[in-house]
């Protein structure tokens, strides 16, 4: 017998994820796999040249290819009321409007669609258009760009700047790193469907199914509720699907001029220059301190590389403002218009970026001061208060982080000198850094449907984008109710499912975790309402007095008095209890400041003879407030430290600035980390309730578990060899060079 | 996709014989298949080999003659390559990843072409690719560029590992051509420098297929290493990777063999540097000093001088680790 024949069982572990085993066994349904009758295949053709206007675009030779249905370009494409003119394209803040300008941006740009019946046509056909350009000056070299470009203050001043010069140290340092891509392992697909003239139906891959509605409702000036947007499954995101990017809207169009299904699905080349990525920064910091190792004042100054017809700023030195204590402190910033397709969020977005910097700077003061660099840094942590609202921190436990995370890595086997610790060809060297993250809070709605049995459907429109957000809110309910787990469904990724915001910014579980929450608040009442008719002491319950099970509802102080849901069903006729809550923000966060936080800890091996470094262990301690989901966030933490360690070693977008091109747009060109790459990361929770941001208390994971690690690797670098590398990626030839 | 017609043979005359203009063999398609999406290959007509080619690894007088159609997995853990060869099997486990190395073959993988990311990039000019229209790598990006061997044409560099081992251990290639006659082609004249003909990375004659590999018996078994440099630590290409094969008797050096990948349009012997060590004691310093040959006259491009320092280190922690392999 095969192994494919032996009967086997599920095993499923008590934490494995609600959604675990559709993913594995390929039942879960991706954006371009769904089957829709009728469908036909785009396939988008791009421009040739960076920056210029389109002359001619020859499509005769496309058009003769079997198969092929219709070929859309800014000539003949069909009407998107909203972008029937300038002023209305500039409110719809698309960036550039696919096939309505013949203006050229970038190289890569779309300039034509061509749709046929299968996608092996498409691709051909595609293949054979050609176009002619007015060719003008293009500008891809962010560091050549960024030289011209002022900076401009970003932020209140504290203090004076002139503090630092009677400083007793102070480290002044430039910091670069290439830009990054997100690549998701699924690439960004559309299925449009338009169901009737005014109706549309979209399997896409986002972030946030009500974003992609409301912008394709003004776009085509339908109703919002017309567009069903369905993303229950998305393999990956880290922020390329928060926006509504030109390809869907590609697609969109090609199924309305057709008035066929059309799917679009970007090649893993286009996933390099169609979705965003993280920008290329520049920095300078001065950082100045005492003897005693107290922070005086900074100065950070960055730029980020955005696109020429939009302007993305990052926000690199919005982290100056979060962690530590700075009396004196000035920040600047600018963005450098290029030729490339627009940035986006990426991962830790802006504070990512700055907190490389400023996390270097300390690390280096720490060795002009001879202070241990955890020391440093617990010594000027702004613990109290977030130091620019001034707003007392609802909680903040950073330090914790620090000292349990110094424990685990055994932090006291560090040199104090670098270079000190061999092993044949390779020096050993330890470091560490911090992150930390304005932990925010959108409005979410949540419904529950129960079932006479007991079973609960809770649904909300929020898509899990891989972080865990479908089992979280599993035990959410679970704690709530007392419904068993396997008897609690959950339903995502569907617009016509209860509104949520994006998930993005870490802000996923903390939004909908409180919708839960009030859902399972208003079932309880509902069922107490019920029961009231069978017994008066349900009148009026106190939602904390009300406990449910698996099978009834019963009163915490008197006796228990349990009715059985199905009497309840029988009794009032029903056939599914509904209920839906929202639940948001409120005056909470005017009374205080709210942060996510992280250290980070590694020990690495450089081989002085060859320049590779190896990490050996990575230790990483978060403040996540409560833990809904241990194994959901220890694999939000333990995947960020990777693309950490991707940030820190290998990824970079190169430019051809002769050639107005990104260099390499596979993966074999664009390193990011595989498994040989990582230690086993050890994850670590301080796991204790944040009482105001929420009513679980957890506060969002995704971010602070990138913020850091960069820093915390060329920490170690410096400490194992005596080089202090400012600039990202480190790759072997950077080490030997140094 | 660009239609194209497909077919199988099942015997190396036959699939020869089938080879008329823009056909193209395809074996594991492992490298084909990218250059087929990319528009780069452009073939009428496909004749699929894998069931045409000796796919074992065969004892002879001399050694071993591995099938051409043998996959890479296959042959990396094949006992007879272990007991006698292991520099082949560590230099294939040190390239691609698993999937890909269950489906290339032996064959195949000789004629893989470069990585050099302009010969991907159908916007840029490339020689290689199309002949005459220029090198974009030469005042371009060129970090994983060649530093020897190179020509004002063409900087790219051959981007297998397994033939770097091959090289070092002077294999040869069994072919058989059009008029189904076989010859051997001696490993160092397989892959050719780029010279003004970048397009052709070989000197396999025009129609002909791979048989085998043949390999000679010698006695590197017991000191040999593989050491490859790369961005990242699986499946990527070799910024520099180092075939390193000592026969000693005690600790002196009988005879060396040191080849490298990621430094010319070939796999590349550092002759004057393995001359150096022979009768030599294995010591660091004389490993040192044969880097120090390996490494003198290299020319490197405008991003990759740090190659000439790796090539270096990888040289020496090659020759070390032949002592503890």
């Amino acid at each position: 017998m095969g192994f494919f024949d032996e009967p086997f069982d599920f095993n499923i572990a008590a934490e494995g994820r609600v959604e675990g085993i559709a993913k594995v066994t390929g039942a879960g349904k991706y954006s371009a796999e769904y089957k829709v009758e009728g469908l036909c295949h785009a396939v988008l053709v791009g421009s040739t040249i960076a920056a210029g206007t389109i002359k001619s675009i020859n499509v005769a030779n496309a058009k003769q290819v079997a198969g092929v249905i219709d070929i859309i370009t800014h000539l003949n494409k069909p009407l998107v009321p909203g972008l029937a003119d300038e002023a209305k394209i500039k409110e719809a803040r698309l960036g550039f409007a696919v096939f309505h300008t013949d203006k050229i941006y970038f190289k890569g740009q779309p300039i034509a669609l061509v749709v046929a019946e299968t996608f092996e046509d498409a691709t051909y056909a595609a293949s054979l258009i050609t176009a002619t350009y007015e060719k003008t000056e293009a500008k891809v070299d962010f560091k050549e760009a960024s030289n011209a470009i002022p900076l401009t203050s970003a932020g209140k001043d504290r203090g004076n700047l002139s503090a630092l010069d009677s400083a007793v140290q102070v480290v002044e340092q430039e910091y670069n790193i290439k830009a990054e891509v997100h690549n998701p392992m699924e690439m960004h697909a559309t299925i449009a469907e338009w169901k009737a003239p005014d109706k549309l139906k979209l399997f896409d891959k986002n972030q946030g199914v009500n974003n992609v509605q409301r912008t394709f409702s003004k776009l085509f000036a339908i109703p919002v509720d017309n567009i069903e947007v369905i993303s229950e499954f998305v393999g990956g995101g880290f922020g390329s699907g928060l926006r509504v990017w030109p390809h869907t809207l590609a697609c969109i169009m090609a199924a309305k001029q057709l008035n066929r299904p059309v799917k679009l699905m970007l090649t893993r080349p286009q996933m390099f220059y169609s979705v965003g990525y993280r920008p290329a920064a520049w920095q300078k910091i001065k950082l100045a301190a005492n003897s005693d190792g107290k922070f005086i004042g900074m100065h950070h100054q960055a730029k980020n590389g955005t696109s020429v017809y939009e302007n993305f700023n990052e926000g690199i030195t919005r982290v100056a403002r979060l962690i530590y204590n700075f009396e004196n402190l000035k920040t600047e910033a600018a963005t450098v218009p290029l030729n490339l397709s627009t940035p986006t969020w990426m991962r830790g977005p802006g504070d990512c970026t700055g907190d490389f910097a400023i996390e270097s700077a300390i690390d280096e003061l720490s060795y002009k001061l001879n202070i241990d660099p955890v020391a440093l840094r617990i010594k000027n942590l702004a613990l109290d208060k977030n130091p620019e609202s001034g707003l007392p921190w609802s909680t903040n436990y950073i330090n914790e982080c620090i000292e349990k995370g110094a424990s685990m890595i055994n932090w006291s086997n560090r040199k104090s000198t670098p270079s000190q610790l061999k092993e044949g060809d390779w020096s050993v060297g330890y470091g560490m850094a911090v992150g930390a993250w304005n932990a925010g809070r959108g409005t979410a709605s949540a419904a529950i449907q129960m079932q006479r049995d007991g079973s609960i459907t809770v649904q909300t429109a929020m898509t899990d984008i891989g972080t865990g957000t479908g089992i979280s809110m599993q035990n959410i309910a679970h704690e709530r109710t007392g419904i068993a787990k396997n008897k609690i469904k959950i339903e995502l990724g569907n617009s016509n499912l209860p509104p949520a915001p994006s998930q993005g910014g870490s802000n996923g579980l903390s939004s909908i975790g409180g919708a839960v929450v009030s859902a399972t608040e208003m079932l309880k009442s509902k069922l107490a309402e019920y029961a009231a008719s069978q017994n008066d002491a349900y009148k009026g319950a106190a939602v904390n007095d009300i406990l449910l099970s698996d099978t009834g509802i019963s009163l915490k102080n008197a006796n228990n008095l349990f009715i059985s849901y199905a009497s309840i069903w029988d009794k009032n006729k029903l056939d599914i209890l509904e209920v839906e809550a929202s639940s948001g923000p409120g005056a909470e966060r005017q009374k205080y400041a709210f942060c996510s936080s992280a250290a980070h800890f590694c020990k690495v091996k450089v081989n002085v003879k060859t320049g590779k470094v190896k990490l050996e262990r990575m230790v990483t301690v978060a403040d996540g407030g409560k833990i809904i989901s241990e194994k959901a966030a220890a694999n939000q933490m333990s995947g960020a430290a990777v693309g950490g360690i991707g940030m820190a070693l290998m990824e970079e977008q190169l430019v051809d600035e002769k050639l107005d091109s990104l260099v390499a747009n596979d993966f074999a060109g664009y390193h990011f980390p595989v498994n040989a790459d990582a230690p086993i990361i050890e994850v670590a929770f301080i796991n204790k309730p944040d009482p105001n941001i929420n009513p679980q208390g957890s506060k969002g994971l995704g971010e602070v578990g990138i913020i850091g690690t960069a820093a915390a690797i060329a920490n170690a670098i410096y400490n194992a060899t005596g080089k202090r590398l400012r600039d990202l990626p480190i790759t072997p030839d950077k080490v030997l060079l140094a | 996709m660009r239609p194209f017609l497909f077919s199988k043979s099942t015997a190396a005359n036959q699939a020869i014989a089938k080879k008329k203009s823009n056909t193209q063999f395809i074996a594991g398609g492992t490298n084909l298949v990218d250059l087929m999406k990319k528009h780069i290959a452009n073939p009428d007509n496909l004749v699929d080999i894998s069931s045409a080619l000796p796919n074992k690894v065969e004892n002879t007088a001399q050694g071993v003659s591995i099938g051409a159609m043998m996959r890479n997995s296959a042959t990396a853990t094949d006992p007879t390559i272990l007991a006698k060869f292991p520099l082949v099997s560590k230099a294939i486990l040190a390239g691609a990843s698993p999937q890909i190395r269950n489906m290339a073959s032996m064959g195949g993988n000789l004629l893989q072409r470069t990585r050099c990311p302009y010969f991907y990039d159908v916007t840029t000019p490339c020689n290689k690719r199309q002949p005459g229209s220029g090198c974009s790598a030469i005042s371009g990006e060129n970090r994983m560029s060649a530093v020897v061997g190179h020509s004002p044409q063409c900087i790219a560099v051959h981007p297998s590992d397994l033939c770097v081992a091959l090289a070092a251990l002077d294999a040869t290639v069994k072919v058989m051509d059009k008029s189904n006659k076989t010859q051997s082609i001696a490993f160092k004249d397989f892959h050719r420098l780029p010279d003004n003909n970048p397009e052709k990375d070989n000197n396999l004659p025009a129609d002909a297929l791979i048989q085998s590999i043949n390999l000679s018996n010698n006695n590197f078994a017991k000191n040999c290493s593989y050491v490859k440099l790369r961005d990242r630590d699986s499946y990527a290409f070799a910024l520099i990777s180092v075939a390193a094969a000592l026969n000693l008797n005690g600790n002196k050096i009988i005879e060396a063999r040191l080849a490298s990948g990621g430094v010319a349009h070939k796999p590349w012997r550092w002759l004057e540097a393995e001359q150096f060590l022979k009768g030599k004691e294995a010591t660091i310093a004389n490993f040192e000093a044969a880097a120090n040959i390996a490494t003198k006259g290299l020319k490197p491009q405008m991003h990759n001088a740090f190659k000439i320092p790796m090539l270096k280190g990888a040289i020496e922690t090659a020759l070390k680790q032949c002592l503890n392999p």
